[in-house]
């Protein structure tokens, strides 16, 4: 029975953005391409929320930069469990073509557990998609261990 | 006694099962989907199925609750749950063409004024006791809109309570809801009667003000206030705002369907009822495509000072013509 509502509870994520310094290559291929009419993923239940709170999936696209470091953690901590991480791009993992700037601390998943890795530079929509499908099954994983943990 | 006992049984029937409560939750949750994949349809994608509202709300149960420390928690707290009994209260008192005629004593269209802002107050009170600035940002747009939509929804309330007080000679207005009902089943609709057309269309666009969808999408715009009122909710209590929107738009629908064109398809009696009412959710979809999918499917959100100013420039002066086209033919 829990099963299975962590099975229907998992066919509605709610995707957040966050853009820890990112070029805006990803953050054009997620918004233009991949998440709106074209490639439609709320035939897969998704929808973007424009709070933190109402977020399942997070997507993190670009270097952490010492700037915005804080507030992208502040922002991830907002997130209620349980939650899933998406890293869209190079930038996040290895900090791409900007790794050895003097704005970018350590690569993000020193702060933040990354779930899933799209790699790319940009990505193609349809990576990012996958991505998103990968995430939801870890999500779905993660669902099942809370609700049974707390029943 | 017993008239007394049966009269508030039967009120808490209304209020929890029929038509209030569970009848009008779940044609609620039904219309969000409908909503949702026919706007996915009018845009050429496929869509999230029709149940994805349940999905959501069953997804939400099993997320934590985040209350901000500087939040008011007793407030954030009631605040949605204010919200959704004032609209259960309020399913309660909507006639079914046919099939149901209000409970007598509950009220009539002057309470209904006074139970339709209520998921707008709730919103407000959220907005407010969030303590987060675009929280606050929501509560005055959910506001200034509320001043605006309410103009056309008293002034065609008026129109419709003097077109039908004036038929039977005597000059006054008639307030109640089965006595409108009474009137449209022996005249016709009220949406066929020429005199209360610009009535129709303002509370047409009515009901996408009240909603927040297309060009008033503008206390929750989530690209301008990051959803205002909601943006700090998570979990269970977000899902008892959605409940609230979801049972809000049936209100506001089947308000629009009673006022406009509640008649029967078929005498009551035998499966007559059953006939009736599934004709009455059909009139609720029809409305539902005009005055929502297809509307937020063609518009883009507004200013919210152009928001205001078409309420008071574009949609009350229609209901106050035909409040005055009543009057004088009374």
């Amino acid at each position: 029975m829990l099963q299975l509502l962590c099975k229907l509870a998992s066919r509605s994520p709610w995707i957040y953005r966050i853009n820890a310094g990112s070029c805006n290559g990803c953050d054009v291929e997620m918004a233009t391409t991949a998440l709106i009419p074209r490639y439609d993923v709320e035939r897969l239940g998704c929808k973007y929320c424009g709070s933190p709170r109402h977020a399942d999936v997070v997507l993190i696209s670009g270097p952490l930069t010492l700037r915005v470091r804080d507030k992208v953690l502040r922002v991830y901590n907002e997130i209620p469990h349980p939650k899933v991480t998406v890293a869209v791009g190079v930038c996040p993992v290895s900090g791409g073509c900007f790794r050895d700037g003097y704005t970018v601390g350590a690569d993000i998943d020193h702060y933040i557990p990354l779930d899933v890795i799209v790699p790319g530079c940009p990505p193609r929509p349809q990576a990012i998609m996958e991505g998103i499908l990968k995430a939801v099954e870890v999500w779905r994983a993660r669902l099942e261990e809370s609700v049974c943990c707390h029943s | 006694m017993t008239e007394i006992l049966t009269d508030s049984l039967q009120a808490v029937f209304a209020i929890l099962i029929f038509p209030g409560g569970l009848f009008v939750l779940a044609l609620g949750l039904f219309l969000k989907g409908v909503d949702r994949k026919v706007l996915a349809r009018l845009q050429r994608r496929v869509g999230p199925p029709l149940y994805q509202p349940v999905l959501d709300l069953i997804k939400l149960a099993t997320k934590e609750t985040l209350i901000p420390n500087t939040a008011n928690e007793g407030a954030f707290r009631l605040a949605p749950v204010l919200g959704l009994t004032g609209m259960l209260v309020t399913a309660a008192l909507m006639p079914i063409g046919g099939v149901w005629s209000g409970v007598s004593g509950l009220g009539d269209l002057l309470v209904l004024l006074y139970l339709l802002p209520i998921p707008a107050m709730g919103l407000m009170l959220a907005g407010g006791s969030s303590s987060s600035p675009y929280g606050a940002l929501g509560f005055s747009r959910e506001m200034c809109m509320m001043f605006a939509y309410e103009m056309p929804l008293i002034a065609s309330f008026l129109a419709v309570a003097v077109r039908v007080g004036g038929s039977d000679g005597t000059g006054g207005s008639l307030l109640s809801l089965p006595a409108i009902m009474d009137y449209q089943f022996q005249h016709g609709p009220l949406l066929f009667d020429p005199v209360m057309l610009p009535a129709a269309l303002a509370l047409i666009l009515f009901i996408p003000g009240t909603m927040g969808h297309g060009l008033f999408d503008i206390p929750e715009a989530e690209s301008e206030v990051l959803e205002g009122p909601l943006l700090e909710y998570s979990g269970p209590l977000l899902a008892v705002f959605h409940l609230m929107s979801a049972v809000k738009l049936v209100v506001v629908l089947e308000l629009g369907v009673a006022l406009l064109c509640p008649n029967p398809l078929v005498a009551t009696g035998g499966g007559g009822v059953l006939v009736n009412l599934l004709w009455h959710i059909c009139k609720c979809l029809v409305l539902l495509m005009v005055s929502v999918t297809c509307f937020r499917a063609a518009t883009g959100r507004l200013r919210l000072d152009q928001g205001f100013s078409f309420f008071v420039k574009y949609t009350s002066p229609l209901a106050l013509v035909s409040l005055g086209l009543a009057f004088l033919l009374r």
